[in-house]
């Protein structure tokens, strides 16, 4: 369990948590159409469809990878219910040619989901990677 | 000079920010007008704003430190009007509205809940779960890994149930923290997290909303849990929260 509060002060703010609601400021709040709004240009990257991610060949290889590796036993995060024939397929599967490799599994699966996500953020949209850096470094100064 | 605008307050609000530093570089003063009962947070424009880090701050930091002593209907960021007169206008326009709101509003706070699975969890269930799934990891793993389309097979079947176990693992979660909360409203979907919740919860019933968002975490492990506010409530700002979840503006 993770749960992070990230409070912020009426009178503070703090740069902490302005990552974790930023598209919260620039897509909600308040419109008023005799307004105009400043270019947001590059910051459509922020909505990209989560099915995008998951649906790509890249992530189905990485996860039978992932699957390969994984250690049903060694997981520090072992799920409770696991029924015991989960246990025995895996490490009469496991035992001998992967057993050596599974130190790194969990790295393995993380690494995973991290490079999958990443990837489909760039993927839909190549030119959005030159963007999303320019906007990075602007919103750094 | 245009004039860009934070935010919407009562005239009547006790502690409106003056002259604290607000969106450009250098930070221009915010300034405050009225305009009979309703006020209007808000600076010179400077030219070119764009939305930087230091801008989203300032605009960010304004609004929170108004909200702190009373309701305020928060601005989308780079909101710019062409001149003062002209945001006294839309205030004498709309006056009413924006009233209805500030009234609906008082009192009450955004706290936005992302949640996300911790991905080796969520493998381990896939596995434990799928008895299909666990039949292929073992057939490619006797294969020595299997061909190219048994791998293919594998991952699409585990992509499938991961997403399965979002889509289910979201709908936990909103169910979870709706009763502690007056309303919700679902922020815009992006990567990185399976469910993204603006929850407008009363000040006094902030607490028992966070212990209800950590209740979520604990009985939920695979689950990462991650709650920010309290938050000027920008997702509240037009009338029906719940309705506005589905038909909001989409950018």
């Amino acid at each position: 369990m993770t749960v992070v509060p990230a409070q912020q002060s009426g009178g503070g703010g703090g740069s902490s948590g302005l990552y974790d609601v930023l598209e919260l400021i620039l897509d909600r709040g308040l419109v008023i159409d005799a307004f105009i709004r400043v270019s947001l240009v590059g910051i459509e990257i922020l909505k990209i469809d989560v099915r995008v991610v998951v649906a790509s060949v890249d992530t189905y290889l990485r996860f039978a990878e992932a699957c390969n590796r994984l250690d049903l036993e060694a997981g520090p995060r072992k799920s409770p219910g696991l029924p015991d024939i989960v246990g025995e397929i895996t490490e009469s599967g496991a035992r001998g040619k992967s057993k050596g490799a599974l130190s790194g599994a969990a790295e393995t699966v993380s690494d995973a989901f991290r490079q999958a996500r990443e990837e489909g953020q760039a993927e839909p949209r190549p030119r959005a990677r030159k963007t999303t850096s320019s906007r990075r470094k602007e919103e750094q100064e | 000079m245009s004039t860009y605008v934070y935010g919407i307050a009562a005239s009547s609000h006790s502690a409106l920010p003056e002259d604290m530093g607000g969106v450009g570089d250098p930070a221009r003063p915010v300034r405050v007008l009225k305009e009979g009962e309703l006020a209007a947070i808000v600076s010179d424009a400077p030219e070119g704003l764009r939305p930087k880090r230091k801008d989203l701050l300032a605009h960010q930091n304004v609004l929170s430190e108004a909200g702190a002593g009373g309701a305020v209907l928060p601005m989308r960021f780079g909101s710019v009007a062409p001149d003062d007169e002209s945001v006294t206008g839309v205030l004498a326009e709309r006056a009413e509205h924006y009233q209805e709101r500030l009234r609906a509003l008082d009192g009450r706070v955004e706290y936005n809940v992302k949640a996300s699975h911790d991905e080796e969890a969520v493998l381990h269930r896939v596995m434990a779960g799928n008895p299909e799934v666990r039949a292929a990891t073992e057939a490619n793993r006797q294969a020595g890994g299997g061909t190219y389309e048994e791998r293919l097979q594998l991952g699409e079947m585990v992509a499938a149930a991961v997403q399965g176990l979002e889509a289910e693992d979201a709908a936990e979660v909103q169910h979870a923290l709706e009763p502690a909360a007056e309303a919700v409203s679902a922020g815009p979907e992006s990567t990185g997290w399976l469910a993204n919740l603006s929850f407008l919860v009363n000040r006094e019933e902030a607490e028992s909303f966070l212990a209800a968002v950590e209740e979520v975490g604990n009985s939920h492990p695979h689950l990462e849990v991650r709650v920010n506010g309290p938050l000027p409530p920008y997702s509240f700002v037009e009338p029906g929260p719940s309705e506005h979840a589905e038909t909001g503006p989409q950018v």
